[in-house]
């Protein structure tokens, strides 16, 4: 299984704002567990869509040169189930930023309908976390991460035909 | 605008640190440590610092909470211990907060017992007056 | 991947307090990417072990009347070290409220004596027949395969099986 929870950004306003989509299969694994004969999505796994919408909000704000990390989840809260053939949207809002440390806001919906609200505070890895050896590099930030901001400024909506 | 008053610092200060501490209210009291009697991480306090910004409409840096510069300045601590020079040093960047406690005992590791409630609370009247 | 986040019960105190272990290893694929040469439990999963862990509790408490035992409300998820490769997340809630209809927890996790995570949280307890009775036969399977499931993991803890049996 990839860590990755989102398929596609819709918008990225730099520094702002941040809109990602992720589509719910049956052919996710997960959803076997969760429940045999009645699949829906985790909620925890909704809170990392919308972990990794706004982490790469907060990381894109710094031109990815600290590494981002969920560090506090404030608050999150579900309305309604998601199940398998429906879309996710993550809309994550950039609220505040320091040195240290960023907060977001963010809104889950499938359709028009308001699924999930969560709200996150995010640190720097080096400052904030100590007592631990890791790798220089931005090894948050992933190829797959990159590729998928990548995808949406270049084709900007543009479709690649056969 | 007009100043709020202590108490109501004080009552949004209370607020604040209920929310993002998960703690009752009746915990929340003026000699309360935020580390030592509230369970505050270090990422709390960085939460707790945008809050207030947002409650009061206050700029917080975050060297004036917490000055981390003197606090791990080799000039000011020694063998874990700050000396007079650092207790000097953090006096004048920290008056809203009481070192009594400190002074007395200076053992870096035990510098997070001076945030209490009333630190946080002089500290956003001093910055509510300044404004 | 499995979804299934804790490996084993220790400790169980019907409608106030259970502990519950998740190990970690190299094998769960996931850890390629979280993170490329820095592989770590990633923090949403600590809060559905937790979060597992809780329902384990609310269904040994209630005889399995819920088939769905599901997260509404998360607070205050503080994250304070990671778990690596080899090291068990030992997670200890205890049980704040419980009604027939949900229940609020407080949990932390630690490994090796150390603090990794704590939260505050609300489980909604749900059968699909009280939507729509027609799927009261589905429910009945989503138990089934709990109970079983609650068997394996309690195994090794007298009273987690005493509060399991029918």
């Amino acid at each position: 299984m990839r860590w990755i929870w989102i398929d596609r950004f819709e918008e990225f306003e730099s520094g702002r704002r941040a809109v990602a989509v992720k589509n719910v299969t049956l052919a996710e694994d997960y959803l076997h567990d969760h429940f045999p004969g009645y699949p829906v999505m985790p909620a925890s796994l909704l809170i990392e869509g919308m972990a990794q919408t706004a982490g790469i909000l907060v990381g894109e704000a710094n031109n990815f040169s600290e590494k981002v990390i969920l560090a506090k989840v404030k608050r999150a809260v579900f309305y309604s189930l998601v199940t398998p053939g429906q879309q996710v949207r993550h809309e994550a809002t950039l609220e505040q930023m320091s040195g240290a440390a960023a907060m977001t806001s963010g809104r889950i919906f499938c359709g028009a309908e308001l699924v999930g609200e969560v709200d996150m505070v995010f640190s720097h890895i080096d400052q904030n976390i100590s007592g631990l050896e890791f790798p220089e590099e931005n090894f948050v930030f992933t190829d797959e991460f990159m590729s998928l901001l990548k995808t949406y400024r270049e084709q900007g909506g543009a479709r690649v035909s056969l | 605008m007009p100043t709020p008053s202590k108490e109501e610092i004080f009552g949004k200060v209370r607020e604040t640190l209920v929310e993002a501490l998960s703690v009752e209210e009746d915990e929340v009291t003026e000699d309360a440590t935020l580390t030592g009697d509230l369970g505050a991480e270090s990422i709390d306090f960085l939460d707790i610092v945008f809050r207030l910004e947002k409650t009061f409409g206050i700029k917080i840096p975050q060297e004036e909470l917490i000055p981390r510069d003197i606090l791990s300045n080799p000039d000011y601590v020694q063998n874990k211990k700050m000396n007079e020079a650092g207790l000097k040093a953090l006096r004048e960047s920290m008056p809203h907060a009481d070192l009594t406690a400190f002074e007395a005992d200076p053992d870096i590791d035990k510098v997070s017992d001076v945030f209490t409630v009333g630190t946080i609370v002089r500290f956003v009247e001093s910055k509510l007056n300044a404004a | 991947m499995k979804f299934v986040l804790v490996d084993r019960i220790s400790e169980l105190q019907p409608r106030r307090r259970i502990v519950a272990h998740k190990a970690l290893s190299l094998a769960e694929e996931y850890l390629g990417d979280h993170f490329p040469r820095f592989p770590v439990l990633p923090g949403v999963l600590m809060l559905e072990a937790m979060v597992q862990a809780s329902a384990w509790l609310v269904r040994a408490s209630l005889d399995f009347a819920a088939s769905l035992v599901l997260l509404k409300e998360a607070r205050n998820v503080t994250y304070k070290s990671f778990v690596v490769p080899g090291q068990v997340l030992t997670i200890e809630s205890d049980c704040k409220e419980l009604t027939d209809e949900q229940s609020v927890f407080a949990a932390c996790g630690s490994s090796d004596g150390r603090t990794i995570v704590k939260a505050q949280f609300t489980l909604r307890h749900l059968n699909l027949a009280d939507g729509n009775p027609a799927l009261a036969e589905l429910d009945e399977q989503i138990r089934a395969h709990l109970r079983a499931l609650f068997g394996l993991l309690s195994a090794g803890c007298p009273t987690a099986s005493a509060a399991g049996r029918p």
